[in-house]
């Protein structure tokens, strides 16, 4: 074999043990859901093709109210979306494309966000959201969100906006466009594949958040599907079968739109950046 | 923002103030853009500042979280925190949590991008792929693991078992030997898809050209790396370096899922004492002081990072 071709084989295997570090747990956690927790806890059997069984699925309605617990985090995940990413869009605006005092102090400050740690924010917020009367609502994990989604969002959207040609904000002033036709017919279409990439990434956060949502959604009926599936977690004997089947159902719906979104996701990201 | 850049956003401007931090940057439609950066500054005034300031109050009171009017103490919980073994359990630990989570995921991150940045058939599926880890809930990651490192029937054991790596199953999780360095391991699982997928972002900006030319010159293959790769991808680094190490020592929610920061409080970080404190001790004005302090210590991080690490040499503004 000549040295190319070792090298070659040298890379796929290094790619198939990458692949196999995030695949594996996951094909794990399917297998698992369809065996019954007493074959799971036998240490000397891995996988019993004749215990297979769908029980785990058919006793999670009972169990936990999956279905409510989706909506309230499709709710939560897409409201918070259609609010961050036209802050994050203008923002974005205004620290890449325009220039006046304190920008530069603005665009650091959007950084140094990240240095209050969410447990530092836990109490006061839950005081004055009690204040305020969101507490315990869906409103409330909307909001902090939005709040820790949007400066990282902004930073994702750099490339896209350097990637935008000098001067035509002043070409199109000259042919009488005014401030939001120039942001809306042009800015916003350019910037296009940024605005996926940022909704992208809010999405996924909402969908993946714990401390707030454990903490602001006190009412049953208000869980979010990381609250609920923490609650069968957290009983007193774990049953193994049926959390594998719940966990699997929490990461079907984004897997699912990951599958189909990702790709603009992950092509978004790497193309932004090549300015 | 370096002189260079200005200068190439606006052609015209030969009048700059080198060497300031901050040069005074001449004015390009400032007016929409102190609009539209303000709905963001207002938001974040409501839910970021005002709670901030609300938990400066709340660390100089005794409040509780069972209720009672909280009475003005001073900084006599600073002064708690500071003197009651915090100092030299949970934050050194959260270095150590940063420092070994930043080695990790670096190392494993630029490794998948070198790897996935080279054309080859399922490129695109097996980049969407690897980011699966990071799309599902943490509390999803937080059971995988705990299945799959369960001393007593998880699949890792028993392969290790199997195959005569180990003797006795390991308590991955429960065993303060191991705690800390698996929890690592699973939060690095998470994360690294995502600065991996950053690091391949600034990959795909250097043009092949860069390439070809440094090997017409005779550069090897370490110097291409360092002397072509390095400097391209150094700006991105730079805000994966900062936000992550920020990222990484405010998480909570790996920890408490997998271990609730036992076993013995191996993996007690900043975060989970915060949260111990305030929601099992309840003692809401001392939990106060030590996020104040984190913060405090996250702050001064952040600023020397910025004025002392090297940004890299890009044409475009990175932070």
């Amino acid at each position: 074999m000549s040295a190319h071709r070792v090298g070659l084989t040298i890379r796929y295997g290094l790619t198939i043990v990458l692949l196999a570090i995030i695949g594996a747990p996951f094909i794990w956690m399917v297998m698992s859901s369809f065996q019954p927790t007493s074959v799971l806890i036998q240490p000397d059997i891995l996988f019993s093709a004749e215990a297979f069984t769908l029980d785990n699925y058919r006793r999670l309605p009972t169990q936990a109210n999956f279905l409510l617990f989706l909506s309230n985090s499709l709710i939560v995940a897409l409201a918070s979306t259609l609010i961050a990413v036209p802050l994050a869009l203008l923002a974005a605006y205004s620290v890449y494309r325009t220039r006046y005092r304190g920008r530069r102090t603005i665009y650091i400050l959007l950084i140094v966000v990240y240095v209050f740690p969410g447990i530092l924010l836990l109490a006061p917020l839950f005081r004055l959201f009690a204040l305020a009367g969101v507490l315990n609502t869906l409103a409330s994990l909307i909001i902090i969100n939005v709040t820790f989604a949007v400066p990282f969002s902004v930073w994702l959207m750099r490339g896209f906006f350097n990637s935008i040609p000098e001067g035509i904000e002043e070409a199109a002033a000259i042919d009488g466009a005014n401030d939001l036709q120039i942001l809306w017919k042009m800015i916003v279409p350019l910037t296009a594949p940024g605005i996926i990439v940022t909704g992208t990434y809010t999405f996924v956060f909402c969908w993946t958040e714990f401390l707030f949502a454990s903490v602001f959604l006190i009412d049953d009926d208000l869980k979010t599907l990381t609250i609920g599936l923490e609650g069968l977690v957290s009983q007193y004997s774990i049953d193994w079968g049926l959390l594998s089947a719940a966990a699997v159902m929490t990461a079907v719906p984004v897997v699912a739109l990951f599958a189909f979104a990702g790709r603009f996701f992950v092509e978004g990201v790497t193309s932004g950046a090549s300015k | 923002m370096t002189t260079g850049d200005l200068a190439a956003t606006q052609p015209n401007s030969a009048v700059v103030t080198a060497g300031s931090s901050e040069p005074a940057e001449l004015p390009v439609r400032a007016g929409i853009g102190r609009l539209f950066i303000a709905p963001l500054l207002i938001w974040l005034g409501f839910t970021l500042a005002m709670p901030l300031a609300y938990c400066v109050w709340i660390s100089l009171t005794n409040a509780n979280t069972i209720g009672g009017v909280p009475r003005f103490v001073g900084l006599a919980n600073y002064i708690t925190v500071l003197r009651d073994g915090t100092m030299s359990g949970p934050f050194p630990l959260s270095l150590a949590w940063a420092f070994g989570g930043a080695v990790l995921q670096t190392l494993m991150a630029a490794g998948a991008a070198m790897l996935l940045h080279r054309k080859f058939r399922g490129q695109h599926i097996a980049r969407t792929w690897i980011m699966a880890s990071w799309v599902v809930p943490t509390i999803v990651t937080a059971f995988l693991w705990r299945w799959m490192l369960n001393a007593d029937f998880g699949v890792v054991n028993h392969i290790l078992l199997s195959i005569n790596i180990i003797a006795e199953p390991i308590d991955f999780l429960g065993d303060p030997d191991y705690a800390f360095a698996t929890v690592t391991w699973v939060n690095a699982w998470r994360w690294f898809p995502l600065m991996t997928l950053l690091i391949l972002a600034a990959l795909t900006r250097v043009a092949p050209e860069y390439y070809e030319a440094a090997r017409v010159e005779g550069a090897n293959n370490w110097q291409l790396f360092t002397k072509v790769t390095l400097p391209f991808i150094q700006p991105v680094l730079y805000v994966v370096g900062l936000l992550g190490t920020l990222w990484s020592i405010n998480v909570f929610d790996i920890i408490w899922l997998t271990t609730k920061g036992g076993p013995l409080a191996a993996t007690k970080t900043m975060p989970v004492a915060i949260y111990e404190r305030a929601f099992q001790q309840f003692s809401l004005g001392e939990a106060a002081a030590m996020s104040m302090l984190l913060a405090l210590f996250l702050l001064v991080f952040a600023v020397l990072f910025i004025k002392f690490v090297p940004r890299g040499a890009s044409e475009q503004e990175v932070l």
